[in-house]
């Protein structure tokens, strides 16, 4: 990244210069110029082509062809996108989905900040060990997951019991079939994709600001606020943003944990595909999909120049 | 460059060596069920005694998926030989085209009950959605028919219904409402809804019987709408469970070749072969499902046959298939409105 924005640096300043000068000779040369150049900048890119064949193949294709279908079947036409809109269950379902995604974002960044927190400030050794217990969660089945979660909430689970038991409800507590199972058990899977971002971004703020910031004052809360979260940002909004949509596309966990009445776009799309064989409709509501998560890409790359990546690059 | 051309080259090579492959496998067909204990059963009763008689390899496979059978018949690269499905399914592909047709000089079409055999279908075996009730959560009262499950001041608890959007749960919304069994069809289906409006809160919907099972043992569901066979399952293990056949809702699984199946003479030898007198005895001795077949009846268990839907054909409700196949797009659009509303 760095040598490449380095190398065009030169001939960029070189063609301004010319094409300032404005005879057409001129520009001629710069293009000749240029040329070498441009050759050398890409002289890598064989390379890509056995991975680019690869996601040509076998992904842009079928791809292109799902998104074919949303307009060819039944009949050639909006027509399936037009029941996607008008229906308002569909609408229903679409509002679902980003509030489960948004309630999941919310509550794995409000709980893995202080853990990404924790893993930054205790001794070296320690924060290495927690970084892999939340890594092996991460690579543990996901159906194992999910279902022990299901073992753990539903109303004759460990969580209703043990409250029973001690007599602090006499009801056991409605926690999964319905949007609660849901949020806890996707906040759960998700938290160690905010971890592993906003971990990277604490660990390259440097403690000396901090410091800096007592000493000009700032109290331990005005510190927090103006100095460090502000410095977690970036690694705050990538996670987040990668949380996001991941979740909007989860299929598994909604599907075990949650209730009918909270079907999410994914479960929408798999019933059409798999029960009904209505592959038009379904490859409408997977085309919503694509097209909200480019968007959401969209700002996550205007975000990435001041990502963790970058950041520790710069030092 | 050259490098690159090469491993392109080396890389087509090795796609086409593996379609090679694929076509050449013989004298085999490739089963696909649902899992679990029912494919289980299919293996013992049909596959393994199967293969002893013909020496053709029964190759086992699944889950079921329809989206799956569909690409393969319309990519043309049909893997799947034999395929157990829903008995609506089974129309509607036969509809779109998506089935062959089978061959009846091969396979007995006058001893199997006509409810469960068709051109492009045999059955694989039939069951009831039975009410099933946990007797530890409901104590001495027991409830009679589908009408219970709405009376939430009786029979407190959570109703544990099918999920899908597929024929059960609307008949016996109709039927507790109190629709004769004979005037079910066509659904009403604002009245369908209306009933289940009544009970939505206190709905948990179970995808696969293993999850059924799961609700009503440990009592998460006090009663609800389950296949008969996976209470049976619950009993035998000693699970305080109860059942009412009145009103049993009879559902049957299909067996289909996909269109273009490659090894379809020898599928059609297994079909026989599962669908004979025998064949649908001894699947229904291992599951607690009912045979197809009408001379398997006297082959039962004794001590079986009281369990199964043959033995409630006087309380018995025949799904209608065929109005599914037909309606069952429009259906689940109402049904996936009422759902989110």
């Amino acid at each position: 990244m760095k040598m490449a924005a380095t190398a065009s640096r030169p001939s960029t300043a070189t063609g301004s210069a010319q094409s300032a000068a404005g005879s057409a000779h001129g520009t001629q040369a710069v293009a000749m110029q240029q040329a070498p150049s441009l050759r050398q900048r890409w002289r890598g890119a064989g390379n890509l082509l056995p991975a680019l064949l690869f996601i040509g193949l076998f992904f842009l294709a079928p791809l292109i062809g799902l998104l074919l279908r949303g307009v060819l079947e039944p009949t050639p036409g909006l027509g399936n996108y037009e029941q996607l809109f008008a229906n308002s269950a569909y609408a229903r379902v679409l509002l679902n989905t980003f509030s489960v995604a948004g309630l999941v974002t919310l509550f794995s960044l409000l709980l893995g900040f202080p853990l990404a927190w924790a893993i930054t400030l205790v001794p070296r050794g320690w924060g290495r060990w927690i970084l892999n217990i939340v890594l092996l969660s991460m690579w543990t089945s996901l159906l194992a997951r999910t279902y022990s979660w299901l073992v753990l909430l539903q109303a004759s689970g460990v969580i209703n019991k043990a409250l029973m038991a001690m007599g602090i409800i006499d009801q056991p507590l409605e926690m999964v079939h319905n949007l609660t199972g849901v949020v806890i058990g996707m906040s759960y899977i998700m938290i160690p994709f905010i971890v592993l971002p906003l971990q990277a971004t604490m660990q390259a703020i440097d403690p000396m600001i901090l410091q800096a910031g007592s000493i000009c004052g700032a109290s331990p809360w005005s510190n927090f606020f103006r100095v460090f979260l502000p410095l977690c940002r970036p690694g705050l909004a990538s996670g987040g943003l990668m949380v996001f949509v991941m979740s909007l596309g989860y299929y598994v966990t909604p599907a075990l944990l949650g209730g009918a009445q909270n079907m999410m776009l994914p479960e929408f799309i798999i019933q059409q595909v798999q029960s009904f064989l209505n592959w038009g409709l379904a490859s409408a509501g997977a085309a919503l999909l694509i097209a909200i998560t480019l968007v959401l890409f969209y700002f996550y790359l205007k975000l990435q120049p001041e990502s963790p990546v970058g950041a520790s690059n710069a030092r | 460059m050259v490098l690159n051309k090469a491993a392109t080259a080396i890389f087509f090579a090795g796609l086409l060596s593996v379609t090679g492959q694929a076509a050449m496998a013989a004298d085999s067909v490739n089963f696909v069920s649902w899992g679990g204990s029912t494919q289980d059963a299919q293996k013992q009763a049909w596959a393994d005694p199967f293969s002893k008689a013909s020496g053709i390899t029964v190759v086992q496979d699944g889950p079921t998926d329809y989206g799956k059978l569909k690409a393969m018949v319309e990519s043309g690269n049909v893997q799947w030989d034999v395929v157990d499905v829903e008995a609506d399914f089974a129309l509607r592909a036969a509809a779109e085209g998506l089935l062959e047709p089978l061959d009846f000089k091969v396979i007995q079409r006058d001893k199997i009950d006509p409810r469960f055999v068709s051109d492009y279908g045999v059955g694989s075996f039939f069951f009831s959605f039975v009410l099933g009730y946990n007797e530890g959560k409901l104590g001495a009262n027991k409830p009679q028919d589908w009408s219970a499950l709405f009376d939430t001041k009786t029979y407190p608890g959570k109703r544990a219904l099918y999920k899908w959007p597929s024929p059960g749960v609307l008949e016996l919304a109709l039927l507790a409402d109190g629709v004769p069994a004979d005037k079910l069809y066509p659904l009403d289906l604002d009245r369908a809804f209306k009933k289940l409006d009544t009970i939505k809160k206190d709905i948990v919907w179970w995808g696969g019987g293993a999850q059924s099972q799961q609700l009503l043992a440990s009592g998460e569901a006090s009663m609800g709408q389950f296949w008969n066979g996976r209470i049976h399952a619950l009993q035998e293990d000693g699970a305080p469970v109860g059942v009412s056949w009145k009103q049993n809702l009879v559902m049957a699984d299909i067996l289909v070749i996909p269109k273009g199946s490659k090894n379809k003479d020898a599928a059609m030898k297994f079909l026989a072969s599962a669908s004979s007198a025998k064949g649908q005895a001894d699947f229904s001795n291992l599951t607690a499902y009912a045979p197809v077949n009408h001379d398997s009846v006297e082959r039962l268990d004794s001590a079986l046959a009281p369990n199964l839907p043959t033995a409630y054909a006087k309380d018995q409700i025949t799904l209608d298939f065929a109005y599914w196949a037909k309606n069952g797009q429009a259906i689940a659009t109402r049904w996936n409105e009422w759902l989110v509303k």
